[in-house]
């Protein structure tokens, strides 16, 4: 077969898969990490229990990754999963841990690189930086550079490089077990020197060893066969791995002393004692077989440092078309056809993590498993979400003993956690934090994706606790693709007038309309009821939708309408504003237009403190566009009717008159000009009037077919519903008036918090 | 019958941008059957540089881009390790008289690593190579 003669995306078969997992993950757990388990603490031999532990909770979580990974073989792995199963908050939480998780570890690789390559060859320590860190940046660079011009890397390599692996550590295990000493390996204390207590702290050390099998996953669209080749890869390689590590860390022991054991190139040194100095007739054998040792060493931490920069432009890829991150981040270079920002970026993360932390190869080795344990925390929590609430997910692997299996998984990755040092907590943390600070200010606007969970709540918004409900909004994305102006229409007299009204804005932002019936139902009916018999509490429930299509359809704009059910019509305009995602709304105002006011008056100040959109209030008295009168004295709100002015100025061709009322009237004056010139209005007529303002108003309204005023302070509307509005002036003039008020969102940070 | 070198010309494009200027550089001659083709380079059993889905969008927006100046143009895709070798697959899949590929100014490292391609089409190629002209090239 010529090559590729099939046209195949899915050129990865489950031996390229598998070498995937084995050569990122073994290059860390044997070569670099064994000195520093077994001595930090005074760990001991027990430290290979430390390593089998971390294999058990590598294989919990490995076993949820797999059936995620057959249900959505999807660039970007854990990541991927979340933000579609969570949301995109959770999601920019995943792939912030998940990338810097691998920039972490990328910077631990190599670091340990530079360990064996300080054994081959003198290395100068430069300003602050030790010699292994200066191996470690160079090496660093390298990788990037690879990475950058995408050097053809075959699958044909990548095998032969893991088999080598295995050869040479195979070959180590055959001449440690030869010279192999119980005696060595219990000499200081025992197997147990300090106790058991010191498992689980080896366990949040060596972690970092097992963190490439998560790599498969990001990976899994270019499986062959991701069904059974994904899992079998996954589980299999941690299975390989574990096994691996528990005979040599064993074997290491058992040949050096655990106190005598470097922190730096362990294995070349146990190597050096392990192989006999002659063999044959030939001498030098040990130091070849160390120099062997220190070449398989330099491959595998190369490998695992290669694998990680290569994952972590998956998932900024991933991230990317979520629009969690800007697109520019993912950009291919046009010659070499790489993510070369990403890579780029990536690489610049590593040199910095390497300079300033490559001293403290543990903590290190710890921030990149906290944040990776935080990934696979949230990837349990996402996978009982996808099972609940998805009818779609489809898993062709499904872990065993559900629910039992990913909620373990959950609680042993946190529980490791806890194990960690509060520098590398504290280090995961900021970036936690960093990634939800980034999701409010930047991704909220900009991604488009809902999670399945939020998507579940919003179902079941009448099953649900409240809380639960606010929760899932305060924390969805903003959606900005069309402005969309809602009109909750009850009176049937004002509804032409409100259409009108918001067909025009909407016509000339280019967006729709809305048209939102709301009746009202007693509050002994239960909502179910009403919702299957509306026609009960109104004949004709339907007329008034009829009709406002018919009257929006007149300016070409789309029109959706609903009927919303509810006890409550006041306070269900605001939350059909929210869940309809409305920019803008426009409602009635008049005697009976929207029930009892003042019935709840706290919950409303509530509301209306925290008005999700702008709010237009019409008080109606025949709908004329053609003489505009807008009072202003500045602030938000007198934006807001500027703006509406000239919506329907460039709708209707209306003449706008601006009108200040000011004590001093030069000064009235120069400020009119200069605010009707910030807000495009240079053509309007200006009108400066001192004394009373409601007076001026007055006067001012006579010549008038429609008044905009802007709420001059908050809570207009509040005020409005329990007619304790100060402006009678509105009640006075003849023409019909339009009240302004801008949306007032709670900070970012009374969202966060709850206030 | 005879043939004519413009009754079908397959065009390779790498990006969108290069797609844009292939077919400016294309569109003074008068061709009858203009195929499009995008080969997204494979690792061969390691995991690609790029991720396939990236290089289905890259490949989708170069056929776009092209399609602004030739609007009935169709496309062809391949996913493979030899790019050049992809090239020449898809020509004489869609039984193409002539290739036409505008070679992009490539410094001698780039040449070198990604086995310049162009002389390798034009070494390589069974059916005539049209070489474009790319004066405005960044």
């Amino acid at each position: 077969m010529t090559e590729g003669d099939e046209e195949l995306a899915k050129d990865l078969g489950l031996v390229s898969a598998m070498t995937i997992g084995i050569g990122t993950m073994i290059g860390a757990g044997i070569f670099v990490l064994p000195g520093v388990a077994a001595n930090t603490n005074d760990a001991g031999p027990i430290v290979v229990v430390s390593f089998l532990v971390g294999g058990v909770i590598a294989m919990v979580n490995a076993l949820s990754i797999s059936e995620l990974g057959t249900a959505m073989p999807k660039a970007g792995g854990g990541y991927y999963y979340i933000n579609k199963s969570l949301g995109p908050m959770f999601g920019s939480i995943a792939g912030m841990g998940d990338w810097m998780g691998l920039a972490f570890a990328s910077a631990f690789y190599c670091i340990g690189f530079g360990q064996y390559l300080a054994v081959f060859v003198g290395l100068p320590s430069l300003a602050f930086l030790s010699p292994i860190q200066v191996g470690a940046l160079v090496a660093g660079a390298v990788f990037v550079a690879v990475n950058y011009i995408g050097a053809k890397e075959t699958g044909g390599v990548q095998t032969v490089i893991v088999t080598l692996l295995l050869a040479i550590l195979a070959a180590f295990a055959v001449a440690g077990f030869f010279s192999f000493d119980y005696g060595i390996l219990t000499s200081d204390g025992g197997l147990t020197p300090n106790g058991y207590g010191v498992i689980l702290p080896g366990t949040a050390l060596v972690f970092v060893s097992f963190l490439g099998y998560a790599k498969i996953a990001t990976v899994a669209e270019e499986l062959k066969n991701p069904g059974r080749n994904l899992p079998i890869a996954i589980i299999g390689s941690v299975a390989i791995v574990t096994t691996i590590y528990a005979i040599l860390v064993s074997t290491m022991l058992g040949v050096v002393p655990w106190r005598d054991l470097v922190e730096d190139a362990p294995v070349a040194q146990a190597a050096e004692i392990a192989f006999p100095s002659s063999l044959l007739g030939f001498s030098g054998v040990a130091a070849v077989a160390a120099s062997v040792m220190t070449l398989g060493a330099l491959l595998a931490t190369a490998s695992s440092a290669n694998a990680s920069i290569l994952a972590s432009a998956r998932i900024n890829f991933a991230m990317g078309r979520d629009r969690i991150v800007t697109n520019w981040l993912n950009e291919i270079h046009p010659s070499y056809a790489t993510p070369y920002r990403s890579i780029l970026v990536t690489g610049a993360l590593i040199i910095v993590f390497i300079a300033a932390l490559g001293q403290e190869i543990e903590v290190l080795a710890k921030a990149a498993s906290v944040l990776h344990l935080i990934v696979y925390a949230l990837m349990n929590v996402a996978l009982i979400v996808f099972r609940e609430a998805d009818p779609e997910y489809d898993p062709e692997f499904t872990v065993p003993f559900y629910p039992v299996t990913p909620i373990v998984g959950g609680f042993l990755s946190l529980g490791l956690v806890a194990f960690m040092d509060q520098i590398e907590i504290a280090l995961s943390g900021a970036f936690v934090l960093a990634a939800i600070v980034w999701y409010f200010l930047y991704a909220r606007d900009e991604t488009t994706q809902e999670g399945v969970l939020s998507e579940y709540v919003t179902r079941r918004e009448d099953e649900l606790p409240d809380g639960v409900v606010d929760a899932a909004d305060a924390v969805a994305p903003n959606e900005d693709d069309d402005f969309s102006v809602m009109v909750p229409l009850a009176n049937p007299k004002t509804e032409k007038d409100l259409i009108t009204l918001a067909s025009a804005i909407a016509k000339q932002k280019g967006g729709t309309v809305d048209a939102v019936h709301i009746v009202k139902a007693p509050d002994q009916t239960s909502l179910e009821y009403a919702a299957e018999n509306p026609e009960v509490f109104e004949e004709d429930y339907h007329g008034i939708l009829d009709a406002a299509e018919q009257n929006a359809e007149t300016f070409g704009v789309d029109v959706e309408t609903h009927t919303i059910l509810s006890h409550r019509l006041f306070e269900q305009i605001f939350d059909a504003a929210k869940s309809h995602d409305a920019d803008m709304v426009v409602m009635g105002w008049d005697e009976d237009a929207h029930g009892s006011p003042g019935r709840v008056e706290s919950a409303l100040d509530e509301l209306t403190e925290d008005l999700p959109c702008d709010f237009l209030v019409l008080k109606d008295r025949g709908f004329d566009a053609s003489e505009i009168l807008v009072p202003t004295s500045g602030g938000p709100d007198s934006d807001l009717s500027a703006e509406v002015a000239k919506l329907l100025q460039a709708e209707y061709g209306s003449t706008i008159r601006l009108l200040h009322v000011a004590d001093d009237t030069d000064a009235g004056r120069e400020f009119l000009a200069d605010w009707a010139e910030r807000h495009g209005l240079e053509d309007a007529e200006l009108l400066v009037e001192s004394g009373d303002v409601e007076d001026a108003i007055a006067r001012a309204a006579e010549d008038a077919s429609m008044m905009i005023v802007g709420a001059t302070e908050q809570g207009l509307l509040s005020r409005l519903v329990r007619r304790s509005l100060v402006l009678d002036v509105v009640d006075e003039v003849s023409c019909s008036v339009l009240l302004a008020e801008r949306a007032r969102e709670k900070s970012f940070l009374d969202k966060l918090f709850g206030n | 019958m005879s043939k004519r070198l413009t009754d079908t010309v397959v065009v390779p494009v790498a990006h969108e941008s290069d797609a844009r200027k292939t077919a400016a550089a294309l569109e003074p001659y008068d061709v009858d059957r203009v195929v499009v083709v995008h080969v997204v380079e494979k690792a061969g059993g390691a995991p690609d540089k790029t991720p396939v889905e990236q290089s289905e969008e890259i490949a989708e927006a170069s056929f776009a881009a092209f399609r602004e100046t030739f609007p009935d143009a169709d496309d062809a895709l391949a996913y493979r390790r030899d790019v050049v070798g992809g090239i020449i697959d898809l020509a004489e899949q869609e039984d193409a008289s002539a290739i036409a590929f505008r070679p992009r100014e490539e410094g001698r490292i780039v040449r070198f690593l990604s086995g310049d391609h162009s002389l390798r089409l034009v070494t390589q190629s069974p059916i005539p190579v049209i070489s474009l002209p790319s004066e405005d090239d960044e």
